[in-house]
């Protein structure tokens, strides 16, 4: 493919547009860093101009010169349009319903979109010490929907966390209603390095939607460690446009930090 | 009357062994003149508060300073988990703190509740999730839930939080304590406010006129302040907007000292007990890495619109 440098993509540039593709104009979009504020933008730049992006730290409708690597970076102040505090972010904006999708990456997700960032192993004696909730707990209960970002392998996808850290639905379908959630809210898909996963609201539980270029059904059932329901109209995943590229390359990105999520093994 | 003091002084003076500490900034004007100047003297049993904490916890807890952490996230950004974090909550070393874990909407609510002289405050968050199922030393009163009075809804009480001291990096601060800030904010209008008394670091003392010229930027007037500290560069080698940007060359740095104890320790003696303050941390700083690389982190000049408070 890499003599076509027109075709040619890097498998985080199809994750960061399938993200893109979730976004409606006028959203409101709670992102962080990495792929979820390269998603919105490519969004913004493309098919949702009027979307508007923040991050949990305070800031709104942000104007970065280069892309943002914390929700606290200091490219994220001048131009922005409100440069406030968490409790604007998240209470105000999200906890008051504003929010439309939030974005989300975990260590494990499982079948039900339950997120763990706390901990592998037991709670009080953690195998693996995680940084914790974050924005990541209140983002993924009160966004109206929430996107996953994870690696597709039997690490990071479990029948079921170790720790939920953030609710997706739970244990079942009813489960989030019955704490009060606010209605209709929930995981709207698992984007994932082989497929997108969303979710059959009748089970609360992920299936495959579609396989990305290179990947196959069968693959991608032996890299899930549950049994994975197949769409009955499951497709290929639209590989990256050229003007979506174009807007990753040129606008957002130009000196490909995206590439170093392929260390990462989003490959 | 002017409280302006060394960091030295308003440390030794205002932060006790045994204390609360709400500390302010993530990345964005973390007060880490203080932070050092706290692991320097050594201080003791500290439960430190704050949403998203940074490689300036993780040094504290590394440090041994730290035995209570009531939080929602600790990592050190683009360099990854937390080492000391993970070494304390791991293995043990150099002790395993008590961590009581929160989110960033209910943590900065509960700052806000003490702000405001309450004794909780209603979040809807962390609802069936297993951050209800774990605590440690707040026990039972880490949260309550209870159906709203109001919606018959599920809904988390959440305690409101009263640090002992809370302590600030701001832009501009006068001699008695009004502070002023511009740029992302944190929870650190919340933070400094729910405290007993503050401490603002500043990256420069200016005349109460020039905080009257714009007073819709600050956030703790003088009379909740009891010491004023004049701190330069005081957030390195996180930012403070208009003043210096992130230094990733630091922060990548500390990953690889605090990689291991020794290496963590080596950090410590280097930038902390080996240097007697701020400014002997800068020139430390110059000397190791050059003035170009100094003169590189500050910040360009790019004023915003004067405003007018005139009638």
């Amino acid at each position: 493919m890499s003599e076509n440098p027109n075709n040619y993509y890097i498998k985080p540039e199809l994750m960061a547009c399938c993200g893109a593709r979730e976004i409606r104009d006028h959203d409101v979009v709670i992102v962080g860093t990495g792929f979820p504020a390269m998603s919105a933008n490519i969004a913004k730049h493309t098919h949702s101009p009027n979307a508007i992006l923040m991050q949990e730290s305070g800031v709104v409708d942000a104007r970065p010169m280069r892309p943002a690597l914390s929700v606290g970076d200091p490219c994220l102040n001048p131009g922005s349009a409100m440069a406030g505090c968490l409790i604007d972010v998240m209470g105000m904006f999200l906890q008051a319903g504003w929010v439309d999708v939030g974005f989300l990456s975990g260590s494990q997700v499982d079948k039900f979109g339950n997120i763990n960032t706390t901990c592998i192993g037991d709670y009080h004696h953690p195998k693996s010490r995680l940084p914790g909730s974050g924005g990541a707990n209140p983002i993924g209960t009160l966004a109206k929907k929430t996107l996953i970002i994870a690696l597709h392998d039997h690490r990071r996808l479990a029948e079921k966390v170790d720790f939920i850290t953030t609710p997706g639905y739970i244990d079942g379908p009813g489960a989030r209603d019955g704490w009060g959630f606010p209605p209709n809210t929930g995981p709207e898909c698992i984007i994932t390095n082989k497929a997108v996963l969303r979710f059959d609201k009748s089970t609360g539980q992920a299936y495959l939607a579609s396989y990305h270029p290179g990947s196959t059904v069968e693959e991608i059932l032996s890299l899930t460690p549950w049994h994975l329901k197949v769409a009955d109209d499951v497709f290929e995943t639209l590989p990256p446009t050229p003007e979506e590229l174009r807007v990753i390359r040129e606008v957002l990105d130009p000196h490909r930090m995206i590439r170093i999520y392929e260390g990462r093994g989003y490959v | 009357m002017t409280k302006v003091m060394t960091t030295r002084e308003a440390v030794s003076k205002f932060v006790a062994d045994g204390d609360m500490v709400y500390i302010g900034g993530y990345i964005c004007r973390p007060p880490f003149a203080a932070v050092h100047e706290i692991i320097r003297q050594r201080k003791k049993d500290l439960t430190v508060v704050r949403s998203n904490a940074a490689d300036d916890f993780d040094m504290m807890i590394g440090a041994g300073v730290v035995s209570r952490f009531i939080g929602t996230f600790l990592s050190l950004g683009v360099y990854g988990l937390g080492r000391c974090y993970r070494r304390s909550m791991e293995k043990g070393v150099p002790h395993k703190i008590d961590i009581e874990e929160y989110t960033n909407l209910s943590l900065p609510l509960m700052l806000m509740a003490g702000s405001l002289g309450m004794s909780f405050v209603p979040v809807n968050d962390m609802k069936g999730s297993d951050l209800l199922n774990v605590s440690s030393f707040m026990g039972d009163g880490k949260y309550k839930i209870i159906d709203s009075p109001f919606d018959g809804r599920p809904t988390v009480l959440v305690p409101a939080l009263r640090p002992d001291v809370a302590i600030i990096h701001v832009q501009q601060a006068d001699e008695t304590g009004n502070a002023q800030i511009w740029g992302i904010g944190g929870d650190c209008k919340a933070g400094a406010n729910a405290a007993k008394k503050v401490i603002v670091s500043c990256e420069r003392i200016v005349d109460r006129d020039v905080i009257g010229k714009d007073p819709s930027r600050t956030i703790v007037p003088s009379f909740k302040v009891a010491a004023v500290v004049e701190e330069p560069f005081g957030a390195h080698p996180g930012y403070t907007p208009g003043f210096y940007d992130v230094d990733f060359s630091l922060g990548f740095l500390y990953q690889q000292a605090s990689n291991t104890v020794e290496g963590f320790e080596a950090f410590l003696e280097e930038w902390v007990y080996g240097v007697a303050d701020r400014g002997a941390y800068i020139a430390h700083y110059i000397d190791r890495f050059g003035y170009a690389a100094y003169q590189k982190l500050m910040a360009a000049f790019d004023y915003s619109y004067p405003v007018s408070y005139a009638y």
